[in-house]
C-alpha cells in the first residue's frame, strides 16, 4: 500500500495531466481522503507526502468551489482527529487546507470552511498552553502563522482588523517564533495601509484606528465586501517600481506617532530575523513608509550601514529597493556613489558565487539613480557614476565562466560605447581591450575549445558587433579573422551562418553579415582545390548555399567552384561521393535557381545540373538534378522563383537548415507546386472559396465528342478576379458537317498561392441553328440577285433525277398570320431573301458551312402554314424538321 | 517575495533527471492574478527539465550546433533564465533562477510582484535575491561544503527535503536556508526574560564555551614574466573574528563583507575598496566586529587586500630547440614570507611528452594520466630562498590526447599550490587577548592564521598568455 502510494504520488507530481488521464480527479481525491483517515489510526509519519498533491495541484483535484469546500471540511475533520504528537502531519494538513481554500476561491468567497479555518489558525497562533512543552506546538504555531500570511497575501486585507492582536503576539513572543509573527504583522500592516490609500478621505485618524484595532469607523464596516472580491490585483504588486511607477499615498500629516512606533519596534528587532525574513520585512516596511509621507525615510538610517556591509544578497537587495523608493530623501549623492562602488565590488568579490555576482551586475545596469537622466523602463542603462575607471574592475577574462564573461563583456561594451560616443577615450583603449579579449577567445576556439567556449565566443562576437559594427577597423579585422578561423575549423559553419543571419536581422544599417559571407565565399572559392577534403567540402557547400541566398553577392565564383568539384578532371571528390554530398551541391544549385542574377548564371548552372544528371554517382541526385535542370530550362523566371520560394516558405527554416532532409522536404514542396490540383468545379462563380478569388493564367481546353467540327485550339485568359467583370471568350467553331454537337471544356489555372489547378467546365452545347449563316453573297448584291439565286438553287435541288444529296420536304403547322410573321422575323430575318412585307411567300436561304444550304418557302394556306424545304444535303432534313417543330410549337404556345 | 516552483535535477549515469520538484499552488494563484493576460503557467516537470537543459546548453551534447541552444542572439547575461515554453519567439517563463553545482542543478521560479509589461528589472523583484539565497542554501545543504561528493548523504538529505521545506519555505515563501550539519536540533525553550532569541539561532549551545578565530588568507597571482603585463595578486580572508589589527604600515583591508550576525558596523570599515583609487589616508584599523554567534561555524567577515609583492616570484621560460622544448623555471620566496610551509607544489601540465628535467631542490613526480609534472618543494625553500628547474621536453608525435585549449603552442603555465601556517600576507592578525566576550561563561579563546594559494599562475614569458586584466589598461 505504502509503496503503491509513493509511486502514485510521484507519478502525479511528474505529470498531473497524464496521471489524471488514467483516473479521475474525484476518485484520486476520495482515495487520498480515505487513506489520510486510516493513516491516523496506523500512523506512518513518512506519509505526509500523501498531502502533496493537494498542496501542489489543488485546482486539478478540486476543480469547483463545492469540491474545494468539501475537501477542506474533510481535511479539517482529519486535523481534529489527529493526535497532537504528529506535528509534521498536522503542519502539512494546515498547508493543504490553505492551498485548497485559496486556490478553489472558497477563501475569497468567505465560505463556511474558510471562516472555520481562519478561526482555527488564529486559535493556534494565540495558544499559550505549551509554553514550556517540547516545542511541538511552536512548530504548529509557526506553520499557522505561515498559513495566515499566505491567506493575507492572496486575499489582502483579510486580517486587517486583527492588526493589534498580531502586534501583541509579536511583542510577547521571545522564542524564534517571533519571526513568524513579525512577518505576518508587517504584511497585514502593509496591506492595511495600502487599502487606506485607496479610501477617499482616509487620514491620520483612520491609520490610528487601524493600528488600535478599533473597528468603529464606518469605512471598516463594508470592508469585507469591498475588498475580499476585489478584482484589482494592484494590491498584490510591489509599490516600489522605480521611476515608472507611482506610489499610492496616504496623507496623514506629520502626526502618525503610532505607526512610527510600530515601525521602530519592527526595525529594532529586524536584526534578530533570518536574512530572508529580514529582507522581506524591510521591503514591506519600505513600502509602508513610501505610502505614508508623514513618516520620514530616515527611520531606516540606523540599519543602513549594517545592511551595506552584508555578505547576504537579499539584504543588500533591500537597500537597493529603499534606494529606489526614497532616492535622495534617504541617500545623499555621496551615499549613492558609495552604493554603486559597493555594487561593483560585490559584482566581482572573490567570496561570492556566480549567481549573486550576475545579479549585482544586472542591478548595476538598472541602478536606481537619485536623478536618472532618462527614465527608460526596463532597458539596460549605465549609471552616470559608473566610470570606465570603476568598471575596469569588471573587465572580462578568459578564466570567467561563460555567463559571467558575457555579462561583463556586455557591461564593458556599454561603458566604452558611451566613451566612444562622447569622443572621450580617443585612443580607444577600452575598445581595443574588448577586441583583444574577443581575439583571445577566438584563439582558444582555434585550439579546440569546448563547445561551450565556441558558443560563448560567437555570442561575444555578436555582442561586440551589435555595439561596434560601425567601427570598421575592428569589424573588418573580425571578418578576416573569422574567415581564417573557418578555414581551420570548417565545422564552425553553422555558427558563422547564425552570426551572419543574426547580424543581418538585428543590426539595421549594418552590412557586416553580407560582408562576412562575401569574404567566406572568396576564401572558399579561391583556396586551392588540391587541399580540399570531403569533410571541409560538406561545410563549404553549406556555407555557399547560405551565400547564394544573398542577392547582392555575385555567384559566378560559386558556380566555378561547383563546376570544378564535380568535374573528375579537377577533383576526385564528387566521383566517389554519395547522396549527402550530392544533396549539398544541389542545395547550392537550388538557391542559385532563385538568385536575382540568374540570367547571368543560366548557362553555367545548366551545365552543372546537366553534368550531375549524366555523371553523378547517385541515381536520386541524378533525378533531382534533372528536375532542377528541367525547371531551369522550361519554367519562366517568375514561375521558377515562385515555385522554389514557395517551397522555402512552406518548408521554412527546416529545409534551409537540415541538409540531409533538404531534398526530401523540397521534393514535397515542389510536387505541390508542380502538381495540377484537381477541383470538382470551378468555384470562382459558385460557393465562396477565397483561394479562387483571383485566378491567373487560365487555360481553357475544349474537346469534341464527334468529328463534325474541326479541332479547337486552347484559349488563354490572363486573369479572372472575382471583383472585376469577367472577360468574354468567343469560340470560333469550324464545322466539317453542320450538325449540332456538344463540346467538353476544361480549365487549368493558377491561384495566388502559386498552386496550379485543373477543373472540368460544364459541357457546351452547339445547337443546329447556331450553324446558320446568311448567304455569303457579295456585298453589292441586291435583293433581286439573291432572289434569283434562290430560285435557281431551288430548281436545282428539286430536280430529283440528279444523282446528288438533294432532297425536298414539307413541314406544316397551324399558325396565324401574325404569328407566322413574328416567327420569321425572330428566327429567320437575317436569312430572308424575299421581302417580309410582300406577305405572299417568304423565302429563306440558310447557308450551313462548309457547303450546305437549306431553302425554305413559307406560305399560309387555308388550313395550315406550309414550310417547303429544299436542301442539297438530305441529312439535314431531320435537323431542320425538328428545329421547325421546336420553333413553331413554342410560337403556338405563345399564341394560345 | 515568493517562489512559484522549485526543481532539483541530478545527473545520473550521464543523464539529467528531475529528482525533486515542488509547486507552490497559492503563489501560482497570486502569479495568475498579478500577470493577468500575460500569465504563463508552469509546464509539467519533464517539459521544464528539457527547457531548462536547453537554456543551460546541456541538451544534445553530441551535436556541435543546435539552433535552439546555440543561437548567438540568445545570450544569457543575468542569473535569470527565460524558458521558451512555446518554442522560440513565443511565450516565456521568466525569471527562472538556476544554480549548477557538482551533480545537481537547482532551479526556482520567483514570483514577479510587478506589472509584467514591460518586463521589470530584476532589481525590482525581491523574490529574485530571495530565490538565489534559498538555492545557495539548498546547494550547501545537499552537497555539503566539502569538495568530495557524498552520494549516500545526498540521497538521504534529498529524502529529508519535504520536511526541511516545511520549515524553511512553507507555501513558497523562503524564510531561512536549511540548517547545516546535523538535522535541526529541536527548538529548546528559551529561559524566561525579555531578550528575544535570534531566529537564525536554532537553539542554545550546550557544553563548554569557546571562541575559535581562524584567519585564512588566500592569495591569487598572475605572473607573466613580461614587462608589458603587470603582475597581479590579491588576497581573500574568510573566517575572522572580533578585532583585526594591521601592522603600522599595512595597507587597508578592502571590500569587507560581514555575516548578518554582526550587529553594527563603523562606516570607516567599509570605505576602502579595491575598485577605487587607493587613498593613503584611508582607515587602517583596528577593525571591530561586534556580533552574536550562531551555533554553527560561520564566516564572520571577508576582505581583500592589495599586497605590494607576491609571496613567491616566479619565472617560467620555454624555448623551442629542434623538436624539443628547453624549460627553465625559477621560484623565489619573498623575504617577508615565513619559510615554513605545510606544503608547496608546482604543477606543470604537459601533453604527450617525455620530460627530462633536473631540479635544484625538492622532488619530481610525473603523472602520466594527468599529463602533469608535479614539483614538490616540501616544507622549506633552501637558504637562498630560490629554487630552479632546468631541462628538456620532447613530444612524441601528434597523437591526439587530452588537450587544454588554453595550453597550446608556447602558451603554458606553472601553477603553484602552497599553504603557510601562522602567517598572513596582509599582516592582518587577531590578538587572542583582544577578543572580548560578554558572557558569564569564560570561554577558551584560540586564534590561528594561515596563507593559502588560489589561482596562482606563472605564465611562460616567451609565449602568449591568454589572459589580461583591466587594471593594465588604465
Amino acid at each position: 500500500m505504502a509503496v503503491n502510494w509513493a509511486e502514485r504520488i510521484s507519478a502525479f507530481s511528474r505529470s498531473p495531466s497524464r496521471f489524471l488521464s488514467g483516473t479521475t480527479a474525484e476518485a484520486f481525491l476520495a482515495d487520498l481522503a480515505n487513506t489520510d483517515r486510516s493513516l491516523i489510526l496506523v500512523f506512518d509519519p513518512s506519509q505526509v507526502l500523501l498531502l502533496s498533491p493537494l498542496c501542489e495541484s489543488p485546482i486539478l483535484l478540486c476543480p469547483s468551489d463545492s469540491v474545494g469546500e468539501e475537501t477542506a471540511l474533510e481535511l479539517m475533520s482529519v486535523f481534529a482527529q489527529c493526535p497532537p504528537k504528529f506535528v509534521d502531519f498536522r503542519c502539512h494538513l494546515l498547508l493543504a487546507l490553505t492551498s485548497v481554500l485559496l486556490c478553489s476561491s472558497c477563501m475569497s468567497s468567505c465560505s463556511c470552511a474558510s471562516q472555520d479555518f481562519l478561526d482555527l489558525l488564529l486559535e493556534i497562533a494565540q495558544d499559550i498552553s505549551d509554553i514550556h512543552g517540547d516545542g511541538s506546538l511552536r512548530s504548529l504555531q509557526a506553520t499557522a502563522c505561515d498559513c495566515l500570511r499566505e491567506l493575507e497575501a492572496c486575499c489582502p486585507g483579510i486580517l486587517s482588523q486583527r492588526l493589534e492582536l498580531l502586534g501583541a503576539l509579536r511583542q510577547r513572543e521571545t522564542s524564534r517564533l517571533h519571526q513568524a509573527y513579525a512577518g505576518l504583522h508587517t504584511l497585514v500592516l502593509r496591506n492595511a495601509v495600502y487599502q487606506l490609500t485607496q479610501e477617499a478621505g482616509a487620514g491620520a485618524e483612520h491609520l490610528k484606528a487601524l493600528l488600535g484595532g478599533n473597528t468603529s469607523f464606518a469605512w471598516e464596516a463594508d470592508q469585507d465586501s469591498g475588498l475580499m472580491n476585489k478584482k484589482d490585483s494592484a494590491i498584490l504588486s510591489s509599490v516600489i517600481l522605480g521611476p515608472v511607477g507611482t506610489v499610492p499615498t496616504l496623507q496623514t500629516g506629520p502626526d502618525c506617532k503610532e505607526l512610527r512606533s510600530v515601525l521602530s519596534s519592527l526595525l529594532e528587532e529586524s536584526y534578530l530575523l533570518t536574512p530572508l525574513c529580514q529582507a522581506a520585512l524591510l521591503h514591506r516596511l519600505t513600502e509602508v513608509v513610501a505610502m505614508v509621507p508623514g513618516v520620514p525615510p530616515a527611520i531606516f538610517r540606523a540599519q543602513l550601514l549594517r545592511l551595506l556591509g552584508t555578505s547576504e544578497v537579499c539584504l543588500l537587495h533591500s537597500i537597493l529597493m529603499m534606494k529606489c523608493a526614497f532616492t535622495d530623501s534617504l541617500f545623499s549623492a555621496e551615499d549613492e556613489a558609495f552604493i554603486l562602488k559597493r555594487l561593483v565590488v560585490l559584482s566581482q568579490h572573490p567570496l561570492l558565487n556566480t549567481p549573486p555576482k550576475l545579479f549585482y551586475m544586472d542591478c548595476l545596469l538598472h541602478f536606481p539613480e537619485n536623478r536618472p537622466i532618462n527614465c527608460s523602463d526596463g532597458d539596460e542603462t549605465l549609471p552616470v557614476l559608473l566610470t570606465p575607471q570603476l568598471a575596469s574592475a569588471l573587465v572580462p577574462t578568459v578564466f570567467n565562466d561563460s555567463t559571467t564573461m558575457l555579462t561583463r563583456f556586455n557591461l564593458l561594451c556599454l561603458v566604452y560605447l558611451e566613451e566612444a560616443e562622447e569622443g572621450v577615450g580617443e585612443d580607444g583603449r577600452g575598445l581595443a581591450y574588448l577586441y583583444e579579449h574577443l581575439t583571445s577567445l577566438m584563439h582558444i576556439v582555434e585550439h579546440g575549445g569546448s563547445r561551450e567556449i565556441v558558443v560563448t565566443f560567437f555570442r561575444a562576437a555578436f555582442l561586440f558587433l551589435s555595439y561596434f559594427f560601425y567601427v570598421e577597423r575592428y569589424s573588418n579585422s573580425l571578418t578576416d579573422k573569422l574567415c581564417e578561423l573557418y578555414f581551420h575549423h570548417t565545422q564552425l559553419a553553422p555558427h558563422l551562418i547564425n552570426l551572419a543571419d543574426q547580424t543581418q536581422d538585428r543590426l539595421s544599417g549594418s552590412t557586416w553579415g553580407v560582408g562576412l559571407l562575401k569574404a567566406l565565399q572568396r576564401a572558399i572559392t579561391e583556396a586551392p582545390l588540391s587541399q580540399l577534403t570531403v569533410h571541409d567540402l560538406r561545410w563549404h557547400l553549406k556555407m555557399l548555399a547560405r551565400v547564394a541566398e544573398e542577392g547582392e553577392i555575385p555567384q559566378q565564383n560559386t558556380l566555378n567552384f561547383l563546376s570544378c568539384i564535380i568535374t573528375p578532371s579537377s577533383s576526385s571528390l564528387c566521383v566517389s561521393s554519395g547522396w549527402r554530398l550530392g544533396n549539398s551541391v544541389l542545395g547550392v544549385c537550388r538557391r542559385l535557381l532563385i538568385h536575382p542574377s540568374l540570367d547571368l548564371l543560366l548557362i553555367p548552372l545548366a551545365d552543372i545540373l546537366q553534368h550531375l544528371t549524366c555523371h553523378y554517382g547517385d541515381t536520386d541526385i541524378q533525378d533531382h538534378a534533372r528536375l532542377y535542370y528541367t525547371l531551369l530550362t522550361t519554367l519562366s523566371r517568375e514561375k521558377l522563383a515562385s515555385v522554389l520560394m514557395q517551397g522555402e516558405i512552406q518548408g521554412g527554416q527546416q529545409v534551409k537548415k537540415q541538409s540531409l532532409s533538404c531534398i526530401m522536404a523540397e521534393s514535397e514542396g515542389l510536387t505541390a507546386m508542380l502538381t495540377v490540383h484537381q477541383t470538382e468545379r470551378l468555384t470562382h462563380i459558385g460557393a465562396h472559396d477565397f483561394r479562387f478569388d483571383q485566378l491567373f493564367s487560365i487555360h481553357l481546353h475544349f474537346s469534341l465528342m464527334d468529328d463534325h467540327y474541326e479541332e479547337l485550339s486552347d484559349i488563354s485568359v490572363p486573369c479572372l478576379f472575382r471583383e472585376r467583370p469577367p472577360p468574354v471568350v468567343k469560340l470560333h467553331l469550324k464545322p466539317r458537317r453542320p450538325y449540332p454537337t456538344t463540346l467538353c471544356a476544361s480549365a487549368i489555372f493558377t491561384t495566388q498561392d502559386g498552386l496550379s489547378w485543373h477543373t472540368n467546365l460544364p459541357d457546351i452545347h452547339v445547337d443546329f441553328q447556331q450553324v446558320f449563316m446568311p448567304l455569303p453573297a457579295p456585298q453589292a448584291w441586291g435583293r433581286a440577285s439573291k432572289l434569283c439565286l434562290f430560285e435557281g438553287l431551288w430548281d436545282e435541288m428539286c430536280q430529283e433525277s440528279r444523282e446528288n444529296d438533294c432532297a425536298t420536304s414539307r413541314f406544316c403547322c397551324q399558325l396565324k398570320e401574325a404569328a407566322l410573321l413574328a416567327l420569321v422575323e425572330k428566327r429567320f430575318l437575317p436569312f430572308l431573301v424575299s421581302d417580309l412585307s410582300t406577305n405572299k411567300e417568304l423565302k429563306v436561304l440558310l447557308f450551313l458551312p462548309p457547303q450546305s444550304h437549306v431553302l425554305l418557302k413559307i406560305r399560309s394556306e387555308e388550313d395550315a402554314v406550309h414550310f417547303d424545304i429544299a436542301t442539297d444535303n438530305w441529312q439535314l432534313l431531320s435537323h431542320i424538321g425538328s428545329y421547325l417543330l421546336t420553333i413553331t410549337s413554342s410560337q403556338e404556345d405563345m399564341q394560345s | 517575495m515568493s517562489l512559484r516552483a522549485l526543481w532539483i535535477i541530478s545527473r545520473e549515469n550521464g543523464e539529467n533527471v528531475s529528482t525533486f520538484s515542488r509547486r507552490f499552488s497559492t503563489v501560482e494563484h497570486r502569479a495568475k492574478k498579478l500577470a493577468g493576460s500575460a500569465y504563463v503557467a508552469v509546464p509539467e516537470e519533464n517539459t521544464v527539465l528539457q527547457l531548462l537543459l536547453t537554456e543551460l546548453g546541456l541538451t544534445e551534447s553530441d551535436k556541435s550546433y543546435v539552433a535552439l541552444r546555440d543561437d548567438c542572439l540568445h545570450c544569457r547575461r543575468s542569473p535569470a533564465l527565460e524558458l521558451r515554453v512555446d518554442g522560440p519567439g513565443k511565450r516565456t517563463l521568466w525569471p527562472v533562477l538556476a544554480i549548477s553545482q557538482g551533480p545537481l542543478i537547482l532551479a526556482c521560479l520567483p514570483l514577479v510582484d510587478a506589472p509584467p509589461e514591460p518586463r521589470p528589472p530584476l532589481a525590482n523583484l525581491l523574490s529574485v535575491s530571495q530565490g538565489l539565497t534559498l538555492l545557495a542554501g539548498l546547494e550547501t545543504y545537499l552537497l555539503g561544503s566539502g569538495s568530495k561528493l557524498d552520494s549516500e548523504g545526498l540521497s538521504s538529505r534529498l529524502a529529508m527535503l519535504p520536511s526541511v521545506l516545511l520549515q524553511i519555505c512553507p507555501l513558497g515563501t523562503p524564510l531561512d536556508v536549511p540548517p547545516l550539519g546535523a538535522p535541526a536540533t529541536p527548538i529548546v525553550p528559551t529561559p524566561a526574560g525579555n531578550q528575544k532569541q535570534p531566529s537564525w539561532k536554532t537553539g542554545l549551545h550546550r557544553g563548554r564555551a569557546m571562541v575559535n578565530v581562524a584567519l585564512i588568507e588566500t592569495v591569487r597571482s598572475m605572473q607573466y614574466g613580461n614587462q608589458s603585463r603587470q603582475d597581479l595578486w590579491d588576497g581573500v580572508l574568510p573566517n575572522v573574528m572580533v578585532t583585526l589589527t594591521l601592522p603600522p604600515n599595512g595597507s587597508p583591508l578592502q571590500d569587507i563583507l560581514v555575516h548578518p550576525c554582526v550587529t553594527s558596523l563603523d562606516s570607516s570599515i567599509l570605505t576602502a575598496s579595491s575598485v577605487d583609487n587607493c587613498d593613503g589616508s584611508a582607515f587602517s584599523g583596528p577593525y571591530k566586529f561586534p556580533f552574536s554567534p550562531p551555533l554553527e561555524t560561520f564566516r564572520l567577515c571577508s576582505y581583500t587586500s592589495q599586497v605590494p609583492v607576491p609571496p613567491i616570484l616566479g619565472s617560467y621560460q620555454l624555448k623551442e630547440e629542434e623538436n624539443q622544448l628547453h624549460v627553465s623555471v625559477i621560484l623565489k620566496l619573498h623575504e617577508s614570507v615565513k619559510n615554513s610551509f605545510e606544503y608547496c607544489e608546482a604543477h606543470l601540465p604537459f601533453f604527450n611528452s617525455v620530460v627530462d628535467v633536473r631540479v635544484s631542490a625538492g622532488q619530481l613526480d610525473v603523472s602520466k594520466e594527468k599529463n602533469l609534472l608535479v614539483w614538490s618543494l616540501g616544507q622549506k625553500f633552501p637558504k637562498s630562498r630560490e629554487v630552479t628547474m632546468e631541462g628538456k621536453i620532447s613530444f612524441f608525435g601528434p597523437t591526439p590526447g587530452p588537450t587544454d585549449p588554453l595550453y597550446s603552442d608556447l602558451t603554458a603555465y606553472v601553477k603553484l599550490h602552497f599553504k603557510v601556517p601562522d602567517m598572513t600576507l596582509s599582516g592582518c592578525c587577531v590578538d587572542q587577548h583582544s577578543v572580548q566576550v560578554y558572557s558569564s561563561a569564560k570561554p577558551r579563546i584560540v586564534t590561528s592564521r594561515e596563507l593559502q594559494s588560489k589561482e596562482y599562475f606563472i605564465w611562460n614569458s616567451t609565449g602568449t598568455a591568454p589572459v589580461s586584466s583591466g587594471q593594465m589598461m588604465l
